[in-house]
């Protein structure tokens, strides 16, 4: 029942879904702390509760300008499976608005083109009344290789990599 | 009444693990010191607490293996025995294998293999004779090696200490639980001191101050929980150094120092394997056979001592042995032969025997079954660098060899230094800071970086404003923070100070790992977080950035010595 379950938001003028099972909280955006040289897409980090949670801005990552700042925006925080390891980060939202359900039937191919986000960050349209989502695959997004401009490209070594290290390695090569 | 046989039988076998360890440690002391009756008594009551035990709850098999076990140490009790070496292995071995019998027994299995068996007829029978055909019976003698005993450790802890776990003080919880109902009564004065009810501001900040005050003792105390002594880590290579001489055929003694010493218990967990490591390497390599040792006018008992002190923010650990010691020639034929350096001789003694931790470096003419094919002292070393360590030799031909190890106190908890910088605030390690002072007025207030002069000597400083490209706020008086990297000073030059505190180090994530200058993250008293600087990284990032290419010829130095990670002169 609940895989079927999405939460819808905007960003960047269109409507987004993703699935309920990740969404672990939405909270105000508030104070962020930056983090020198990283990629455009990461804002900052944040102090959930003790934890520190990195934000992506996803209009960033889909080579669009940084989302503006309204007293709408949120942040949602998503617990994620990346590269096996049990991952949190947020993601900056225009707005949350609720939260739907999609049964496969009501789930449409992604057309070819005409939407803003690169065709493999979708795992197609669904149906809502009479409004069309763009349902997110964001395990995908966030794996992407990002380029220096902040924008995913296919070529350039991954660096958005998932994982619980404490310690910092240096790189000498770097 | 239902009566839950799980938990009896979990609190039964974390019991008799420990009331094996004890016996074992016994055991090794009681060689040493074959007249002291209290460590007889002290084994005796062990096996007879595990015999009593082990029968209530019906098994037999293993009753009766500690029954015989108690009978020889009755006649050790009643001296109609003497205590001496094979007996004390004998011992040793019975110790071993109850280990695995009670938890095979906890599994349902209460049985005696036949190698069990073996055993226990030794101990029925060889309790009585003074030699006891132990060689006959003796397991061969590549089984009783390291492998072993690393396993018996391993399956023991499995038993003792839940991995993720830590035995906890009952002295402190209680001290914890009165800071708590103290905070809370503290709480119940703030809010009658407070607005509306309350009319002086004083009683507010009074009871408030008491609040913050009860906290931080609290927090303290919690970071508190995280830290074990070293004492029984170490205690259990007293047992390792005196097995693994007998397998090598020499005879060696472990002493410690330093017991007492706490460290975060993720540090302890990192540090079993190198010191497993460089106790195999000082007996297999350092330690003479007896012959030997008594024909050069030595204790032909090899003498090992396991160190551990605090100094400064660091943990120093040092193995110690009384051995033959590093042989620079043969050192030196050997970097020779691997090519790693072409002038191998002309390196100091320090740096030389630095070599040591290369892998596949080994000098050793003969290999055995774990030492001498050049893989162990790699191994330290990297474990060591891994916790942000370093490790350092010093050796004399003839007389013996110390390793030091230093290692910071905590992988979760540093003395931090807080920098304000722009809007953010950064924590720097507070190790890292030599001093602190006011940019001088005529300073170029602009461009990067720049340098001032400090009693004398030139310091190169960098404006942290401008390397992490934050935007540009309006510069009060700015201020320097004096840190030293690779044995050069350096100033971060940045905006306001805020002192030190202890803080916790908050992992970042993957992400983050190839951003060189940043270490970690931390939650500041108001909620945001701050990053924790990598003082080394950065400098050395803004240095190369300075420089555009690595030199080869001025950097080789720097590289042999980078080796151990920073220099251990600044543990001292």
């Amino acid at each position: 029942m609940d895989q079927n379950q999405y939460l819808t938001f905007q960003l960047a003028g269109e409507e987004y879904a993703v699935g309920i099972l990740r969404v672990k909280e939405i909270i105000a955006y508030g104070p962020l702390t930056t983090v020198p040289q990283a990629p455009p897409a990461l804002r900052g980090v944040i102090n959930l509760r003790g934890s520190v949670v990195p934000v992506i801005d996803l209009a960033v990552k889909f080579g669009l300008p940084a989302s503006p700042l309204t007293n709408r925006t949120c942040i949602v925080i998503l617990e994620l499976d990346l590269n096996g390891e049990p991952t949190v980060i947020g993601i900056v939202t225009d707005a949350v608005d609720q939260v739907i359900e999609l049964l496969d039937d009501d789930i449409l191919p992604v057309p070819a083109f005409g939407i803003q986000a690169r065709m493999d960050f979708l795992r197609g349209m669904g149906k809502a009344g009479a409004k069309f989502v763009l349902i997110l695959e964001i395990e995908k997004v966030l794996t992407a290789a990002v380029s220096n401009n902040g924008a995913a490209s296919a070529s350039e070594p991954a660096r958005f990599v998932a994982g619980a290290n404490a310690t910092i390695a240096y790189d000498e090569k770097a | 009444m239902e009566i839950d046989l799980d938990k009896i039988l979990q609190t039964y076998a974390a019991e008799s693990a420990e009331h094996l360890s004890k016996m074992e440690e016994a055991l090794v002391a009681l060689e040493a010191d074959p007249e002291d009756d209290r460590l007889l008594e002290a084994i005796f009551r062990g096996a007879h607490t595990i015999k009593g035990n082990s029968a209530s709850l019906g098994f037999s098999k293993l009753a009766g293996f500690a029954h015989a076990f108690e009978d020889i140490l009755q006649r050790l009790r009643s001296q109609a025995v003497p205590v001496n070496r094979s007996r004390i292995t004998l011992l040793l071995r019975a110790v071993d294998a109850m280990r695995q019998l009670v938890p095979q027994a906890v599994a349902g299995r209460d049985e005696l293999a036949p190698g069990y068996m073996a055993l226990l007829d030794e101990l029925t029978n060889g309790g009585s004779t003074a030699q006891g055909n132990s060689t006959a019976s003796t397991p061969p003698k590549n089984s009783v090696n390291d492998k072993t005993v690393l396993r018996r450790r391993d399956e023991t802890q499995a038993w003792g200490e839940k991995k993720g776990t830590v035995r906890v003080d009952t002295a402190r919880l209680d001290r914890m639980l009165n800071l708590a109902g103290e905070i809370a009564v503290a709480q119940g004065r703030l809010h009658q001191a407070l607005p509306p009810r309350g009319i002086s501001g004083e009683e507010a900040w009074e009871a408030h101050e008491q609040v913050e005050r009860l906290t931080l003792g609290l927090q303290e105390e919690i970071m508190k929980l995280r830290m074990l002594s070293l004492g029984p880590t170490f205690r259990h290579y007293l047992r390792t150094v005196r097995d693994v001489a007998q397998a090598h055929g020499k005879v060696a003694r472990l002493e410690l120092e330093g017991e007492e010493i706490e460290v975060d218990v993720s540090v302890v967990e990192h540090l079993k394997d190198p010191l497993m490591h460089m106790i195999r390497n000082a007996i297999d390599h350092g330690i003479e056979s007896a012959a030997q040792r008594q024909a050069l006018g030595k204790d032909p008992c090899g003498h090992l001592t396991l160190k551990a002190c605090h100094e400064g923010g660091n943990i120093v650990i040092q193995m110690i042995d009384d051995g033959a010691g590093l042989d620079r020639g043969r050192i030196i034929e050997r970097a020779r032969r691997m090519k790693i350096l072409s002038e191998p001789e002309k390196l100091a003694d320090s740096e030389l025997f630095r070599l040591i931790f290369e892998p596949g470096f080994s000098t050793a003419a003969a290999v055995t079954d774990l030492s001498g094919r050049g893989v162990g002292m790699d191994v330290v070393r990297r474990n060591i660098e891994a916790l942000r360590g370093s490790v350092a030799i010093e050796s004399q031909l003839g007389l013996g060899t110390t390793i030091t190890i230093c290692l910071p106190l905590t992988l979760a908890i540093i003395e931090g230094f807080g920098v304000g910088v722009g809007n953010e605030t950064y924590v720097l390690p507070l190790h890292a800071v030599v001093e602190c002072l006011q940019m001088p007025s005529d300073a170029n207030p602009h461009g990067g970086q720049g340098v001032i002069e400090l009693r004398g000597e030139p310091l190169p400083y960098v404006r942290l404003r401008d390397w992490f490209q934050l935007p540009r706020a309006n510069p009060r008086r700015e201020n320097i923070v004096v840190v030293e990297v690779d044995q050069s000073r350096a100033g971060l030059a940045v905006d306001s100070l805020y002192g030190a505190r202890q803080t916790v180090i908050k992992p970042l994530g993957k992400q983050f790992e190839s951003l060189p200058g940043i270490a970690g993250s931390a939650i500041l008293g108001n909620g945001r977080v701050a990053l924790i600087l990598d003082v080394a990284g950065l400098v050395r990032a803004v240095m190369r950035a300075h420089r555009g290419v690595l030199e080869p010829s001025r950097d080789l130095p720097a590289l042999v010595q980078g080796f151990g990670g920073p220099s251990v002169t600044e543990c001292r």
